[in-house]
């Protein structure tokens, strides 16, 4: 069979490798030069670094004469695109897209994607150690400011469970806005409440002062 | 009559339409990734600014689009803008959605799935090809 893969990220990559070994013919197109890069190092002439979708780029790849296209990249709103135009411009029988947003997996199909993969619970473990913001929710950037609002959740077996706010050794520059109690009532760190399990913290805090807040939070050392 | 609408983008097409749609006393929400694009419009009343991603369904409904009457996509990027509007339209059914598209071989697919798509760049081109005619 004749597949196309929308983008050489982990899954497109390693898909093309196994899709080459059971020796079906392949097209890779990946419009990021740094990612085409690597995937050209190993698939050489049937990578081409462009933006898959584009119709003239898949017009290129053969779109026409092709039985699957399977749209990989990280962006949802990429995979649609895909697999619409190879669906609808190109006649392609079979479009696989790849969904992040569970939400959209209906969406998706009532558009015409044959087939949806939702990756979210499956690569979640993978994904969470790239993450840059570890633990933290990070909610705003700050304009015109080096810091940024962030959220956690307070583990239940942190120290400082039980204890008010004010005896939380803070790191410098950053501050403690409000706490959200797991019942979702909002508590202002100026009245200083006591920290229940699982309450979930907000602070304005520089990004190189996190792994001190995560750890006067927790008493751990950030992993 | 006035209108609620919805706007994802705020970039110089979706704030200039926000302001232009609450000179004629529409309601508006807009949102946009990155709050820096705010400052394109001034705070007004029947204006709701929210940060978040306009395609996750999540953020359209938690911004209320159950209850606006028109959805405008007007981000930069073709994909993301044919995403929200899909979602506006198949997800949320809203009846009247506008969604940019600048890429015309795609904009024309999109008008024969049951798309309104817009194109910046046709009005460009008609304008630079009046322009020449005078």
């Amino acid at each position: 069979m004749y597949v196309i893969v929308v983008g050489a990220g982990k899954i497109g990559f390693y898909l093309t490798r196994e899709l080459l070994s059971a020796r079906h013919e392949v097209t890779l197109i990946e419009r990021d030069a740094m990612v085409s890069a690597t995937a050209a190092e190993e698939f050489g002439s049937i990578l081409i670094t462009s933006d898959g979708t584009e119709p003239t780029v898949l017009g290129e790849a053969g779109a026409e004469r092709c039985d699957i296209l399977i749209s990989t990249t990280g962006q949802d709103a990429t995979n649609l695109t895909a697999c619409q135009v190879a669906k609808f411009s190109f006649k392609v029988p079979k479009t696989m897209a790849v969904v992040t947003d569970p939400d959209h997996v209906p969406l998706f199909r009532a558009l015409g994607v044959d087939v949806t993969i939702s990756t979210t619970e499956l690569i979640l473990s993978h994904v969470e150690e790239e993450l840059s913001g570890g633990p933290f929710v990070h909610v705003l950037p700050l304009r015109g400011a080096a810091s940024g609002i962030v959220s956690m959740r307070v583990p239940s077996d942190s120290p400082v469970v039980g204890q008010p706010v004010s005896r939380i050794k803070l790191p410098q520059g950053t501050l403690l806005t409000a706490i959200i109690h797991k019942n979702g009532e909002l508590k202002p760190a100026v009245n200083d409440p006591e920290l229940s399990a699982d309450d979930a913290i907000v602070a304005i805090t520089p990004p190189e002062k996190e792994d001190e807040l995560w750890h006067a939070l927790t008493g751990e050392a950030r992993r | 009559m006035s209108r609620h609408v919805m706007i994802v983008g705020c970039g110089r097409l979706g704030a200039t339409a926000a302001n232009a749609l609450l000179d004629r006393g529409d309601r508006v929400t807009i949102l946009d990734t990155d709050a820096e694009n705010f400052r394109r419009l001034r705070p007004r009343t029947r204006l709701s600014m929210y940060v978040g991603d306009g395609t996750s369904h999540e953020v359209l409904r938690r911004t209320g689009i159950e209850s606006v009457g028109a959805f405008i996509a007007a981000t930069g990027r073709d994909t993301t803008n044919a995403l929200a509007a899909q979602s506006a339209q198949t997800t949320f059914g809203i009846r009247h959605v506008v969604c940019r598209i600048n890429d015309p071989i795609r904009s024309e697919m999109y008008e024969q799935l049951g798309l309104t798509t817009l194109n910046p760049n046709d009005f460009l081109v008609a304008l630079v090809m009046h322009a020449m005619e005078e």
